[in-house]
């Protein structure tokens, strides 16, 4: 509370020297040329566009820094979140979109995963951060999973804050994988950086440009099923192993061939899969001149899935503004707000999950339109909104002072959520439920820089920056829901908010289960660092600095991380007169730096919760109301000691141009070791603790990346011009360690092994099945079995690793991993005259999923009895997402469970190449004759997306797994769309 | 350069106010998180003592509700519940119980039973920190610490009776590595317990709340009334009736028949009594729990209006399904007990019973539906125990409220019958059952009745008092052990086939354990 009241005056005070200094501008306006101007503000901007910047390395190529997004490929697409627009367009990024639905969560990885992502937690942890404009973006911290039954989503609206960039409004997403500049960020970056530079208020911009597209998602051909094809499917087992009991049981909505509901026309994708009309449209306006400039961005657009009814818009308003007072002082501000609200998914495992309730699911949903429609009718009394409010904002000043320049800056980000959701009582067997959500992200942030440059002479100088940095991260939900309100209009629960009432918060009707949290980090820094430049031939480069965090324990609080690279530019230095090669570098750089972590509870060592629940029901704390204390003894013991996670980043790069950089090519060759990594060990259980919170994980990640850019022909007035770009990483990822010297440890599903891969999968290698008796193995007149169930005709036969008879965990190998070896993308650019045609590729390959569809399926024996939330079937239970032929028969009502999922014959594998756009476009101001123009551009273009996917993987997308592997085949599928759209500027 | 000088001013000020903005920050790394309470100051106040006994008793249920464990272990084996599709009820029903399912793994991991013991010890060990509080008096302290060592001897007990020789410790272990407890014998723990127990008896009221005339308890126990807490805290007569239990499991039935008769002789002064059928079986009786229900000798409860529904650790969750007057959407239960196992358990030559018997008000007389319903069908629904949504809502929401009820009055006199026709003090038995089949109206039995005749008939009684209340596979393996006829079970007795498999995530991180002999 504090530190906004702080701000508040600060914040205020800050305000009246801007006004004061915009005030002083205006007195002293007609002093200056226009000309003079205009080189004022270029110059004082390219020091402090958003008071901070990382440390600089020398730019490369002269025109654009290879690892960054080719923008032009993108303004033409209809993608909405970084992660969207990341992906494929540069190199050592690995974007995986877990679902089609728009607006929903999506991960980033930059130069593969630190630690095995056991959990939603792991996962976050291991995200790349995004700075738009330098403030480091605050995203949803996982704490609010703890009170979760099933972690599919968070609750609330599961938006993703990082779908509020509009491309129009962005000057540059560049990828920082650099060792120094990583370090030069802070420990927020040491998992990678992704630096998003808005379109600048600068004098080159000025004028107005107004952008829109429209377009549709047609409803895409899927194959449909009926009762039919399921009961052709199971007859089989049926007739190979059933009796006349498991006949008794057979399921009742397959046993009547009559019932027209599930055996008659399956036509419910009509109502599921539909049209759909996508759009955006923004303008903006960049005005000023010499002194003082201001753009002003608004944008509108909808995004949306044929598929369910999916769709996110958005609205976004953003002003920033430059001004030089005096050619010493520069002040600039931007402020930005995103409006996001997402229709989610039908899905019955989404809603079930947040209701936290199974109901019975014997019959699932019809495959017939008719009763299908009578079931989303129902959704017409349901409330489901999620908004999203994102805010971002800064106010910096630039102050130079003979060598010295000064760099301040307060910035703030914060996000609201807003979830509200009603379920009326015909979903969900006659009670209905409610739910209300309301979070809030904020990070302030606070910076000062402050440089000194020592000119030796001409080609030898010395910068020195010192910098102090301050974070303080603020997360915050208030969640409540009820069963059983009163009936189905009243969809809120109403309280008496007048405190001198008896019945003051009481609520009517409902008995709500109410979790408020919050979370309140902080992180404070010190930096400093020293270029020693000569003449840019070659550039050294050292950094140190201080961190100090309060998720840290009392005499841990405080880290040092340094580092340094060395640039050599072997062109200037050797090559000068050569002609072979227009660039040629090589440069090297190592770092050290902290990194944090995302929970404050590890910052008192030993303590106490609330832990009275279990796996199904971990929200209960309480006997009889009295609320219970106990040890964390199914979240863990987290003990004293806890020093910071820290990653030593190696990097070496070789960059070369040739033909006047028409051809560029840039390889990277990478190291990074995440050490000191705190990890959930198990332990002994009869201490009652599910695991123990060691220190000392280990995990080596190594690759290259290369990215190629290439001219291959000038676009000239009467030529075709012809750019390819394409990316590569190839990443391996070790687990070097574990806590305690241990060398492998098993935590639920997964096993790790030192020296062995993080992302593997830990599974019994199928050999085929047991046809007859003689099949089954003796040894000492005991029968091979599966941890002493005799295996029988009709099981699966599993490979008896270690040759002792019997099957079990001892018997599993680890083996395919779910991150991809390699990932990239290739895109390329064809422009003749007015016209041009962009097409772009995205690939990952060597990765593999495990295929929970297909096990599910053939289990259906196990998977329709337990009546759990993975017994729901949703309506695409009726669309064939995968042939399921070729899967070996084996007695589904066996003990020994033969298709359970963890085995390799659902180890699939899930590489795939995707051709992600193709867009045409129609540049009217490049027409031969219109150099008189008023317009710097108008544009018309077509585009498609997600044209075609080349796999070998059966079903339906092997995109479509979760972010560990799992292909459950419940995702939505990716939106095929097609946008016609217009770009004007003047 | 001009503006500049004369600006001075200006730009030192612009520049010293950022500075100072971020200079205070440094102290600003001391947060302290809102969502633990850490250890710092913990045990050192009356609340602290309060919530960490609560915590006692909360995972406590957890270990019993999670999975469904208490039925699990408890009512299937060789039980007279049938699963109707569900193969891994099945399979612990026939006694297959290191089967490939995930629930049977699941229900063999003992983690949340050592949980709650590591709480008590813990507890023991550290909450003497509270007496700096004056209101956490001397009474207060003897009684929490009483109740801490009470509740361990139980869970010890428990865990005997599921998984026979098992770690044993008195620690917690803290400040230590984690380092592997090796096995430690049934007879030596359930000797501690049995010590335990009758060391804490006498410290334990025989209720809470109560104005006691010697000072010993606290009058108003952490604030709440006597009929707040009724018996859901351990009480006197609870710790006999464990320590009668114990005895019993060991056949030591001269123990169990003289701390039956402490509860026999004192069970009014603990406010229990004797439970009528119309109470066992309404949505808002026996079960129901919540205060003013004394009738729970031993019970857990899951308190609607306290948000503590669940769906799991009810027994509701695997007998309930929908019947004539109680619709429910789901169709099938996951367990039931088949009509010829009914027919068999209350047959018609005991009279009619409150249970299962004829309702002569209807002609043609109907059928009781005290515990269950649906019996003209294939399936009939065994709905003794149905809680649903704090038993007043129809079954349309299925989330259950009903207690985990150890052990009531009925329980320890049938067992106390049980001791007295294995001391072979057959009239007293006789006359005991005779009292309790009285109490559900049917006849008394034959005074002819002896010997392992006696002894069957009684274990017929608890079968049907007891249905559904987690006893069953216990009852099943005491009986075989007194009649002593069934050389295959006696085999099974011998070699650890009684007990449950160990869960292979044990075995796996504790490598001083290896798995029962019976199940390798």
């Amino acid at each position: 509370m504090r530190i906004k009241r702080f701000l508040r005056l600060e914040g205020f005070l800050l305000f009246v020297c801007f006004m004061t200094a915009l005030g002083r501008l205006h007195a002293q306006d007609s002093t200056a040329t226009d000309s003079e101007q205009d080189s004022l503000i270029t110059n004082a901007n390219k020091e402090s566009e958003f008071g901070y910047e990382p440390a600089k390395i020398p730019v490369r190529f002269k025109k654009t820094a290879i690892n960054a997004v080719p923008m032009n490929l993108i303004t033409n697409q209809p993608y909405i979140s970084v992660a969207q627009m990341l992906k494929g367009n540069a190199a050592g990024v690995y974007v995986q979109e877990p679902s089609g639905e728009p607006g929903t969560l999506t991960n980033i990885l930059i130069h593969g995963a630190g630690a095995p992502l056991l959990s939603n937690r792991e996962l976050y942890d291991q995200q790349a951060v995004v700075y738009i404009d330098g403030i480091p973006q605050i995203t949803r911290n996982p704490f609010v999973y703890d009170i979760q039954k099933y972690d599919f989503n968070p609750i609330g609206s599961a938006t993703d804050v990082l779908a509020i960039l509009n491309q129009n409004n962005i000057e540059s997403i560049e990828v920082i994988n650099d060792p120094v500049r990583l370090a030069s960020l802070g420990p927020l970056a040491s998992k990678g950086a992704i630096w998003v530079t808005t379109t600048p208020a600068v004098p080159r911009n000025i004028g107005i440009a107004v952008n829109s597209y429209f377009g549709v998602v047609p409803s895409p051909n899927v194959s449909v099923t009926n009762a039919a094809y399921e009961n052709d499917f199971r007859r089989p087992f049926y007739n190979q192993f059933g009796n006349a009991s498991r006949r008794l049981n057979y399921p009742a909505f397959l046993r009547d061939s009559t019932n027209a509901d599930y055996y008659g026309p399956s036509n419910w994708t009509d109502l599921y899969y539909e049209n759909t009309p996508i759009y955006s449209a923004d303008a903006s306006v960049t005005a000023g001149t010499g002194r003082a400039t201001l753009r002003g961005f608004v944008s509108a657009l909808k995004n949306a899935n044929s598929a369910d009814k999916t769709s996110i818009n958005r609205y976004n308003a953003a002003l920033s503004m430059n001004v030089v007072p005096y050619e010493w002082l520069s002040f600039s501000t931007k402020i930005d707000y995103n409006w996001l609200s997402r229709k989610r998914n039908r899905n019955i495992t989404d809603r079930l999950a947040e209701i936290r309730y199974t109901p019975d699911l014997t019959n699932p949903l019809t495959p017939n339109k008719n009763l299908y429609g009578a079931y989303l009718s129902a959704f017409n009394g349901a409330l489901d909104n999620n908004v999203n409010h994102v805010l971002n904002g800064y106010l910096a000043t630039a102050i130079k002072f003979g060598n010295f320049n000064y760099q301040g800056r307060i910035a703030l980000n914060y996000g609201e959520e807003f979830r509200d959701a009603f379920w009326p009582t015909v979903l969900n067997e006659g009670t209905n439920f409610v739910s209300n959500y309301f979070g809030a992200n904020q990070r302030l942030d606070l910076s000062n820089i402050l440089s000194y440059k020592l000119d030796v002479d001409a080609n030898n100088s010395i910068t020195i920056y010192g910098g102090q940095h301050y974070y303080k991260d603020d997360y915050k939900y208030n969640y409540a829901y009820a069963y059983n309100g009163p009936n189905d209009f009243i969809k809120i629960n109403v309280v008496d908010y007048d405190a001198s009432q008896a019945d003051y918060l009481q609520s009517k009707g409902f008995i709500p289960y109410f979790f408020p949290s919050m979370m309140s980090t902080s992180l404070t820094s010190f930096d400093g660092n020293a270029v020693w430049d000569l003449g840019n031939k070659l550039k050294a480069h050292v950094l140190v600095r201080r961190d100090g965090s309060s998720t840290m324990q009392l005499g841990y609080k405080w880290f040092t991380g340094y580092g340094g690279s060395l640039d050599w530019d072997i062109k200037e230095t050797l090559l000068k007169d050569q002609d072979k090669f227009s660039t040629l570098y090589i440069n090297g750089g190592w770092s050290r730096l902290g990194k944090t972590y995302s929970d404050d509870r590890f910052s008192s060592g030993p303590q106490y919760r609330a832990d009275l629940g279990w796996g199904n029901e971990p929200t209960l704390g309480s006997i009889n109301g009295i609320a219970g204390l106990s040890r964390p003894y199914s979240t863990g013991w987290v003990g004293y000691e806890i020093p910071w996670q820290y990653v030593d980043n190696f990097n070496i790069g070789v960059g070369a141009g040739m033909a006047h950089d028409k051809l560029k090519v840039v390889l990277n060759a990478y190291n990074r070791d995440d050490k000191n990594g705190l990890f959930a060990m198990p332990v002994p259980v009869e201490y009652g603790y599910n695991s123990a919170y060691k220190t000392g994980l280990v995990v080596n990640n190594k690759g290259v990346d290369i990215s190629i850019d290439a001219t291959i022909s000038a676009a000239a007035s009467h030529k075709m011009g012809w750019v390819l770009n394409a990316n590569l990483n190839y990443n391996q990822n070790k687990l070097k360690a574990l806590p305690g010297g241990v060398n492998e440890v098993v935590i639920g599903r997964n096993k790790f092994v030192v020296g062995e891969r993080i992302d593997q999968f830990w599974v019994f290698e199928n050999q085929g099945t047991f046809s007859g008796t003689s099949d089954i193995p003796q040894k000492n007149g005991v029968t091979f079995n599966y941890q002493g169930v005799p295996f029988q005709i009709g099981d699966a036969k599993w490979r008896d690793v270690n040759s002792d008879n019997v099957i079990n965990n001892d018997d599993k190998v680890l083996k395919g991993n779910y991150l991809p070896k390699m990932s990239g993308g290739l895109g390329s650019t064809l422009s003749y005259k007015a016209l041009s045609l962009d097409f772009q590729f995205y690939f990952a390959l060597g990765r593999k999923v495990l295929n929970q569809y297909a096990s599910k399926r053939l289990d259906f024996i196990n998977t329709e009895v337990a009546n759990d939330i993975n017994s729901i079937k949703e309506i695409t239970y009726w669309e064939k997402k995968m042939d399921l032929t070729g899967y070996p028969m084996y007695n589904p009502w066996s003990d020994v469970v033969p298709y359970r999922l963890e085995q390799d014959i659902f180890l699939d594998d899930a590489s795939y190449a995707k051709l992600r756009t193709v867009s045409l476009g129609f540049d009217f101001s490049k027409m031969p004759g219109q150099a008189s123009n008023v317009f710097k551009r108008s544009m018309i273009y077509i585009t498609g997306t997600n044209l075609a996917t080349f796999t070998k993987f059966k079903g339906d997308d092997p995109e479509l797994a979760t972010y560990n592997g799992l292909y459950t085949g419940n995702a939505l599928p990716m939106p095929r769309s097609v946008i016609l759209g217009f770009r004007l500027s003047f | 350069m001009k503006i500049l000088y004369t600006d001075w001013k200006k730009f030192c000020g612009i520049g010293l106010l950022l500075i100072l903005i971020t200079a205070s920050c440094n102290k600003k790394l001391d947060l302290q998180s809102t969502r633990i309470a850490d250890e710092e100051g913990h045990w050192s106040s009356y609340e602290n003592a309060r919530s960490g006994i609560i915590g006692l008793y909360g995972l406590t249920r957890a270990a019993l509700a999670q999975n469904n464990t208490h039925w699990i272990c408890g009512e299937l084996r060789q039980g007279d519940f049938k699963s109707l599709q569900r193969s891994d009820l099945n399979a612990v029903i026939s006694g297959k119980l290191n089967a490939g399912y995930p629930l049977l793994q699941q229900v063999s991991n003992w983690r949340s039973f050592y949980a709650a013991i590591n709480a008590c010890n813990l507890f023991i060990e550290r909450v003497s920190g509270c007496l700096n509080d004056i209101r956490y008096t001397e009474a207060y302290y003897n009684l929490d610490v009483a109740q801490a060592r009470a509740l361990r001897a139980f869970l010890y007990f428990y865990m005997v009776r599921i998984w026979g020789d098992i770690p044993f410790s008195t620690s917690s272990g803290e400040g230590g590595n984690f380092d592997a407890m090796s096995i430690t014998g049934k007879d030596a723990i359930l000797t501690f317990a049995t010590s335990e127990l009758k060391e804490v008896a006498g410290k334990l009221p025989y209720l809470y709340s109560t104005i006691d005339p010697d000072q010993i308890f606290p009058s108003n126990y952490y604030n709440e009334s006597a009929d707040y807490w009724a018996n859901a805290p351990l009480t006197r007569l609870a710790a006999y009736a464990l320590l009668a239990h114990i005895a019993a499991w060991q056949g030591n039935y001269i123990d169990a028949s003289i701390y039956t008769e402490v509860v026999a002789n004192n069970y009014t002064k603990s406010n229990l009594d004797y439970v009528p059928v119309s109470t066992l079986v309404s949505p808002s009786g026996f079960f129901a729990g919540g205060t003013n229900n004394y009738r729970q000798l031993i019970g857990f409860n899951f308190t609607k209006e306290r948000g503590e529904t669940t769906v799991d650790g009810h027994i509701e969750n695997l007998t309930l399904a929908n019947t004539n007057s109680f619709y429910m959407s789901k169709k099938l239960p996951d367990i039931y007990v088949d009509k010829s196992t009914i027919g068999n358990l209350f047959p018609s030559t005991n009279g009619n019973d409150d249970r299962f018997g004829y309702d002569f008000q209807y002609t043609p007389a109907l059928l009781y539906t005290t515990y269950f319903e649906n019996y003209n069908a294939e399936i009939p629904v065994f709905k003794k125990i149905r809680v649903v949504d704090g038993g007043v809502n129809t079954g349309q929401f299925a989330v259950f409220n009903s207690s985990i009820v150890f052990t009531r009055l009925e329980e320890i006199l049938l067992l106390r019958a049980e001791a007295f026709a294995a001391l072979g003090r057959e009239a007293d038995a006789r006359n005991l059952l005779n009292t309790l089949r009285g109490k559900r109206s049917i006849d008394p039995v034959s005074p002819l009745l002896s010997g392992s005749q006696l002894i069957d008939e009684i274990f017929r009684e608890r079968r049907r008092e007891l249905m559904g209340e987690g006893w069953r596979w216990y009852d099943v393996v005491r009986e075989k052990k007194l009649l002593n006829n069934d050389p295959t079970f006696n085999a099974m007795v011998k070699n650890g086939g009684i007990y449950w498999p160990i869960a292979q995530e044990v075995l796996s991180r504790n490598n001083k354990i290896e798995q029962n002999n019976y199940w390798k």
